[in-house]
């Protein structure tokens, strides 16, 4: 049996004017999870929950196995985490951010640091507040990279940094999946990435886990039925989510393409869903246009 | 616990020196001013007691917060590593703040004033009643509701003498404050007696005890 | 006037960074892209445009009137976003529309009001608890609600899920139907640019590489896989930029046709994707 990285069970958290709701999902151990989602669905709070940033109004979060209560440092002395808004003392420099963190974790890594500075060209005595966005957040997964995590925790580590950094630090996240220990969880706007290296996707959608599937299954599920409006009748209406009718003709999306088959025949064209289409249609959600 | 005290130090040092620097220099020369021992202390102490919280609510300005409970730590040690590093400052800074006063020529005070036990007692005590109230506020509300609290303590202030002197308050301001200054004089005579300092000791330590559980409760439903 | 855009040999010097003679010119009625590795200037560039930061020389001609000359009446038909959208935290965003608005003689307060809706932006609310995302979608609000002729985006997109993205080039696209209006927009999200560029811009190290149009770019150039023995000093020539890897190389060709022709089928030619471009001329073994 594998065991679990991430296990959360009937996760609640209210807020006004926002609940999560119920949300219930698995990131097994040696695999890298995507967390897609609008803005506002979720997405940070349950990353936050786990970190116990935020207080959670019921159900439960086992990291490592452990409750991520009752062993919070524990577990936080194994996990790298990388926040959407890396908020730092801002005119600290970098390397006082470091000798101010690095203690924290036993395992902690100078050299593959200081490498990781280098690389990512970040000068180690300039102040936090000069840094770019783009910046501040290399040098957030600079730290959380080196201390030998085995769970890695990132919000949107990507945003604002270019195609280049982020094609590099997918490889290098794909690299460090070759020690079976570690996992990955990370959530993103670019869905690109991620059918480049998840493993599992979760779709958060207003509070709630719409979806949560290994990226293989997803594929074989899921895709976007296409074709002339005469040709959706009201049989075949129920199987699509998120219609949209133009003058050109109809897109819907199925969650079961060999359903979708049998209905449509040679009626309509069946392309395999992209991550991007899935959040596009399921956000449509079931409005029949 | 360590680390998070070296944690505050290192990050906080560049504005920590030179603002509590130029903050205890200016604090000593008023203290080696003013002609009452117990006026003295209570400045002092108000003023020390700033610093702590001054570099608290830094974290707070610059939403770090998400960040120090992200790493391996739990709440309860990020609250008592601030009571512990709050304190060793509001000492350090005292004590600096004592030695300006007396180094500065043409002082009014004595050191012996200062340094007497009954002052010393003082201060701890005044120390111990401001970090006590506002550290629990500054967790609660931030920078913002500490400052909130003070300058509306200061108006409420203004506005209860104002009404006061106009006679529209139905009880005296003066009395009031006459027989707080006759409690505090009885206080002050019984002073001599071990017990009755040990008494006032468990006090203090009583108050502090109950800030910290307050502003761990507060801290621990926080949401960052 | 067929460009609304005109830039010639546009230069700054920063001392550790120096943007080299930049040149490009952009269409009315046209989307163009900037791509760039981060740090390649394309921020200075849009800085240099709107004047924020004073050019050393070169010349920027926006409507056909000198974007310094005559600031004031180029600026008031420019919508603009910037990659951190600054505004002064505490006030209301209706009280910051306020301050923005009357600067602009053809605000629209209607169309305002509706995009507010559309994103879902309370007015009264107050701008330091926004999201990221939410506080680009109102500088987006403000940048479009003054019927510019020429919009400029630098990363605006950052921070916004896919769905919103869609949706902003949506109406981007619908913008520029009518033939008068142009949008300049700097982004990381290749994919977007993929979707609604008429035409992309590649700054690197402070200089142009190219600045084509997109269709042509995607259909020219390809990506080349083959085993590592095809890979000689002599044909790496022939590439824009490749990596070897243990099991093979990929490499990055401008004529893909040509490639095709040359090595027959000894490799595989794929699609090319702007992520590609950007990748192999950046961070491949070798760069052209």
């Amino acid at each position: 049996m594998m065991d679990n990285a991430i296990e959360v069970k009937g996760l609640r958290k209210n807020y006004k004017g926002f609940s999560l709701r119920n949300v219930s999902f698995v990131l097994p151990q040696g695999t890298i999870m995507g967390l897609v989602g609008p803005n506002g669905a979720g997405k940070t709070t349950i990353i936050k929950l786990i970190l116990n940033l935020v207080r959670k109004s019921g159900g439960e979060i086992r990291v490592f196995g452990l409750d991520h209560l009752h062993n919070e440092a524990e577990i936080k002395s194994r996990i790298g985490f990388v926040h959407e808004s890396p908020a730092y003392i801002e005119d600290a420099t970098l390397n006082d951010l470091k000798a101010a963190i690095a203690p924290f974790y036993g395992k902690w890594n100078e050299s593959l640091f200081r490498s990781l500075l280098a690389e990512f060209e970040l000068p180690a005595d300039k102040k936090f507040k000069k840094l770019s966005h783009g910046m501040k957040m290399k040098f957030q997964i600079a730290l959380a990279l080196s201390h030998d995590a085995d769970l890695l925790i990132m919000d949107e580590p990507t945003s604002g940094l270019d195609p280049v950094f982020r094609r590099e630090l997918l490889e290098r996240l794909s690299a460090l999946m070759q020690d079976e220990r570690k996992s990955v969880l990370f959530s993103t706007h670019i869905t690109s990435d991620l059918e480049r290296t998840a493993d599992y996707i979760t779709f958060v959608h207003e509070g709630e886990i719409v979806l949560s599937k290994s990226r293989d299954e997803i594929k074989e599920t899921w895709a976007v039925v296409k074709g002339p409006v005469e040709q959706l009748t009201g049989e075949r209406r129920i199987l699509l989510k998120g219609i949209r009718t133009t003058a050109f003709g109809f897109e819907g999306l199925t969650g079961d393409i060999p359903a979708a088959r049998r209905a449509f025949g040679s009626a309509a064209v069946i392309d395999r869903a992209s991550i991007e289409d899935i959040m596009i249609f399921m956000d449509r959600g079931n409005n029949h246009a | 616990m360590r680390n998070l005290i070296l944690l505050d130090l290192i990050l906080h040092r560049k504005f920590l020196l030179p603002f509590g620097g130029i903050y205890a220099v200016w604090v000593g020369f008023y203290a080696s001013r003013v002609e009452s021992p117990r006026l003295s202390v209570f400045v002092s102490t108000f003023l020390c007691c700033i610093i702590p919280l001054m570099i608290f609510t830094r974290e707070d300005k610059f939403k770090a917060a998400a960040v120090s409970c992200s790493l391996p730590v739990t709440r309860k040690q990020v609250v008592l590593s601030r009571y512990v590093l709050g304190w060793a400052m509001m000492l350090v800074v005292y004590a600096v703040i004592v030695l300006i006063a007396a180094a500065f020529p043409g002082g009014k005070l004595k050191t012996g004033d200062i340094l007497s036990l009954n002052s010393i007692f003082l201060a701890l005590a005044f120390l111990t009643i401001f970090f006590s109230i506002l550290m629990p506020l500054l967790v609660r509300y931030g920078m913002v509701g500490m400052f909130a609290f003070l300058i509306g303590l200061q108006v409420l202030g203004a506005v209860v003498l104002f009404l006061s002197a106009r006679k529209i308050l139905p009880f005296s301001v003066k009395g009031i404050i006459v027989s707080i200054g006759r409690a505090l004089a009885s206080l002050n005579a019984h002073l001599g007696a071990p017990g009755y300092y040990l008494f006032l000791v468990a006090v203090l330590l009583a108050l502090s005890a109950a800030s910290f559980a307050l502003s761990l409760f507060l801290f621990k439903r926080k949401d960052l | 006037m067929p460009n609304i855009l005109e830039i010639r040999n546009l230069s700054k010097d920063y001392g550790d960074f120096k943007l080299k003679n930049v040149s490009f010119e952009l269409p009315r009625g046209t989307i163009m892209g900037l791509i760039g590795p981060n740090g390649a200037g394309k921020t200075t560039v849009i800085k240099l445009i709107l004047n924020l930061i004073r050019r050393d020389s070169g010349t920027v001609r926006i409507f056909g009137l000198d974007n310094l000359g005559d600031e004031a009446a180029v600026k008031s038909r420019i919508g603009f976003v910037h990659d951190t959208p600054l505004f002064y935290d505490r006030l209301r965003l209706k009280n910051l529309k306020a301050q923005v608005a009357p600067f602009y003689e053809k605000w629209d307060e209607n169309l305002f009001q509706r995009l507010l809706r559309e994103f879902d932006l309370p007015p009264g609310k107050i701008f330091a608890k926004l999201s990221r995302g939410m506080k680009m979608k109102f500088a987006l609000a403000l940048a479009l609600s003054h019927d510019a002729d020429l919009i400029l985006l630098d990363e605006p997109t950052s921070g916004l899920d896919p769905v919103f993205r869609r949706d902003l080039l949506s109406r981007l696209s619908a913008i520029i139907q009518d033939e008068t209006k142009s949008v300049l927009f700097s982004t990381h999200v290749t994919s977007d640019l993929e979707r609604i560029a008429d035409s992309i811009t590649f700054i690197r190290d402070g200089e142009i590489v190219f600045s084509t149009g997109k269709d042509d770019l995607l259909d020219r150039w390809g990506v080349i896989k083959g085993g590592n023995d095809l890979l000689t000093d002599e044909t790496a020539k022939l590439f824009k930029g490749f990596r070897r890897r243990e099991f093979g190389f990929e490499a990055l060709t401008d004529d893909a046709a040509a490639a095709r022709r040359r090595f027959g089928e000894s490799v595989a030619v794929d699609k090319v994707t702007l992520e590609d471009i950007m990748f192999f001329m950046t961070r491949g073994d070798r760069r052209v």
